[in-house]
């Protein structure tokens, strides 16, 4: 016990401001959530019991719940493998050791920093809009451009356009990586005479896995959770025909537009059983695909 | 790594249920303080915050807070604050709102201060009874609106249109939009398209003989009158005299990105409260119509109370409140600084003290209002619950039709089944 403390109570003091706020500000709210999705609660009259009711309806008879779900994943397959590729691409670029790295690292990061932004939202309805700024630039080149974020065909491309382009904080971690990897490893595959694109499936790809996992992983949760770009492209109603509608979008309308607050708390949990099965799979899956340079066979 | 994630998730989920967690708010412990809360815009904010210095000039003993948000954010916070036992003492109440706020018994019937403390006797009849419920007056009605068909006077003048805009019908609307869109060689087309302005189909189910929810709160508009509705849209976009599909399903524009204030259409729907608002951002001086009639149907159109002071059940201090209340309807200086920013005032005394003053746009809703009197219909019953999610629906899948994704008679009934449901799940 006394070696417990010992060891780790450096960390549990770095940890504390967390603990704090998670005892005194989330778990109370994440347990009285956990009631409310029993209940049927509008915030003026008291939440009745209604047992599994909310469950039953959303996967029985809410044809929009669906919807959401198809919109969130379809989202969610496109938008992660993009923007993972983007960020390792750019990552490797810059680790070609320009000179000027710390200037162009900022820069690759400014749309992550950015993108969250209420702000680039709205520029990019304004980019993407029927006589936006995409539009004139193809037209300039003899194309008649879609009305992209109006077309419920594809609005949802333009977000994971948005997606991709906010690749910053995955770049930077594999650009970490990247530099951990041993440049003698790269000086031999030379020697023998290894083409590029070999160093890259050999080396990079099998050194880096370990960083690749946690990108996917952090990126696949985040990306379920994307709700201010749509919402505010869609006008908080997942709109043109529910092309938009992101799970989280629909959880927030149901909750503050329809005062659904049991159903909502509900679809939030459920939510929360998707991302978990998922960082599950991905953890599971990983020992097949992973490995650590640390790690003894 | 999956602590961190459940916890951040956690406390984005947890929000919703942190309103009912959090103990109530104590209220202020002066007596004789009230709050004040509605909804606004930076016109209404002014004109409001100059009334409570105004009043509190004049009744140094109470404090007012004036708490001010927008439309779309209105009815969450409003929600919220009952939620926690912390409502303003006097509330702006919408008509749709009214009657789910009453059941719920977060309002108190203003009856026993009528003649008393507050003077309402001379007041217009009709829109004072908007406010009531089973018989007993819960919401003060500050100002009436209608639908207005806006239109610019000088594209009309061009092209030739001395159509009686009061009594004209659908045909009628037909070929002003023609007229206008060869006038101006297609740059100005006649009209914004209306596919998706579920007020106005209201209307049209009116015309047809029905009301769009019968007084149980059933859906009582057939799919023949959705179906209807959007082919005569569909046939005024084929031959490409109203505005281009992808402006119309961007869904409840800004004023300034109306049809009428871009100028890409000679005409926009709106309430007539706004047309202070949109003669401010449209370049060409604006006109009033009514929203045509159909030949030989019923009146469509109605007057609603546009906005309504609630006294509300967290109240503590009821007789400063009843007074402050009192003096926005009957103060003479008071209701000069309102205006008819928030609609045509129901005290036909204020109404004569305020007509020397009018500018000329403010003239224009006056005169409209007179004008529609005679041919409007009855204020139809409040909507059910869940009438504002019929209202997504009726949007989301005339998207579709807009866009000539589906075919017109399937998507009025799917309309017709979602609005059903919709209601039956909201009771």
């Amino acid at each position: 016990m006394k070696r417990f403390f010992a060891r780790n109570a450096p960390a549990y003091v770095f940890l504390l401001p967390w603990l704090i706020g998670f005892f005194l500000l989330a778990l109370g709210p994440i347990l009285a959530s956990l009631y409310l999705s029993f209940t049927r609660y509008d915030m003026v009259s008291a939440p009745r019991w209604i047992g599994w009711g909310n469950y039953e309806y959303m996967f029985t008879r809410d044809r929009r719940f669906w919807k959401a779900l198809e919109v969130t994943f379809t989202y969610v397959a496109l938008a992660v493998p993009a923007r993972l590729i983007m960020a390792l691409g750019v990552a490797m670029l810059l680790d070609k050791g320009l000179r000027t790295i710390g200037l162009y690292r900022a820069i690759f990061y400014l749309p992550s920093l950015l993108g969250a932004s209420i702000a680039i939202a709205i520029l990019w309805r304004q980019l993407f809009a029927a006589d936006g700024v995409v539009n004139q630039v193809l037209a300039m080149v003899g194309i008649q451009g879609a009305s992209w974020i109006t077309d419920p065909d594809t609005s949802l491309y333009t977000l994971v356009v948005l997606a991709m382009w906010q690749f910053g904080s995955p770049m930077l971690i594999f650009l970490a990586g990247l530099r951990g990897i041993p440049r003698d490893l790269y000086e031999a595959a030379e020697i023998d005479g290894t083409p590029g694109w070999r160093q890259f499936t050999r080396i990079t790809l099998p050194l880096l896995a370990p960083v690749i996992f946690f990108n996917l992983v952090l990126q696949t949760i985040d990306s379920f959770k994307t709700f201010s770009s749509a919402f505010i492209i869609s006008n908080g109603t997942g709109a043109p025909a529910d092309s938009l509608l992101f799970y989280t979008v629909y959880l927030f309308n149901e909750a503050f537009k329809f005062f659904r607050m049991g159903y909502a708390s509900a679809l939030a949990w459920f939510l929360l059983v998707i991302i978990a099965a998922f960082t599950a799979i991905a953890f599971f899956t990983s020992k097949y695909w992973v490995h650590y340079e640390n790690e003894r066979d | 790594m999956t602590k961190l994630t459940r916890r951040a998730l956690l406390g984005t989920m947890g929000a919703a249920a942190a309103a009912s967690a959090l103990p109530a708010m104590p209220a202020f412990a002066a007596d004789r303080s009230i709050r004040h809360y509605w909804w606004g815009n930076p016109e209404r904010d002014k004109r409001t915050f100059a009334v409570i210095d105004t009043f509190q000039k004049k009744n140094a003993s109470i404090k007012v807070s004036g708490e001010t948000i927008g439309w779309g954010d209105y009815w969450t916070k409003m929600a919220t604050q009952t939620a926690g036992r912390n409502m303003a003492d006097l509330v702006q109440m919408d008509y749709r709102f009214l009657f789910e706020y009453v059941n719920r018994g977060a309002l108190k019937p203003l009856d026993e201060f009528a003649g008393k403390s507050l003077m309402i006797a001379d007041f217009d009849k009709g829109p004072l009874d908007g406010g009531r419920v089973d018989g007993k007056l819960y919401a003060l009605n500050i100002g009436s609106n209608s639908q207005v068909m806006v239109h610019n006077t000088r594209a009309f003048q061009e092209a030739g249109i001395d159509t009686d805009l009061i009594n004209w019908t659908w045909d009628d609307f037909a070929k002003v939009c023609e007229k206008i869109t060869a006038k101006s060689g297609g740059k100005m087309k006649g009209s914004d398209d209306l596919s998706l302005m579920i007020e106005t189909f209201e209307s049209w189910v009116r015309q047809n003989g029905r009301e769009f929810y019968s007084p149980e709160g059933k859906v009582t508009a057939t799919a023949g009158d959705v179906t209807s509705w959007w082919q005569m849209w569909a046939d005024l976009r084929k031959a490409g005299v109203v505005r281009d599909k992808n402006k119309t399903v961007i869904l409840d524009p800004p004023i300034a990105e109306s049809g009428i204030a871009v100028g890409d259409t000679a005409m926009s729907h709106y309430w007539s409260n706004q047309l202070v608002g949109i003669q401010a951002v449209a370049k060409d001086k604006i006109g009033a119509a009514m929203v045509p009639h159909k030949a030989g149907g019923q009146p469509g159109q109605f007057i609603k109370p546009s906005m309504f002071l609630s006294l509300s059940r967290d109240a503590k201090d009821t007789e400063a409140a009843i007074a402050y209340m009192n003096a926005w309807v009957n103060d003479p200086e008071i209701t000069g600084i309102l205006g008819l920013e928030r609609g045509i005032p129901c005290s036909p005394k204020i109404r004569a003290a305020l007509a020397p003053k009018l500018t000329e746009v403010e003239k224009l809703s006056v005169d409209y209002f007179t004008a529609i009197q005679s041919k409007v219909g009855p204020l139809p019953v409040p909507a059910p619950k869940g009438a504002g999610e019929v209202r997504d629906a009726f949007m989301r899948i005339g998207t579709d039709v807009v866009l000539g994704k589906v075919e017109v008679a399937k998507a009025a009934g799917t309309f017709i089944e979602d609005a059903q449901s919709i209601i039956e799940r909201a009771q």
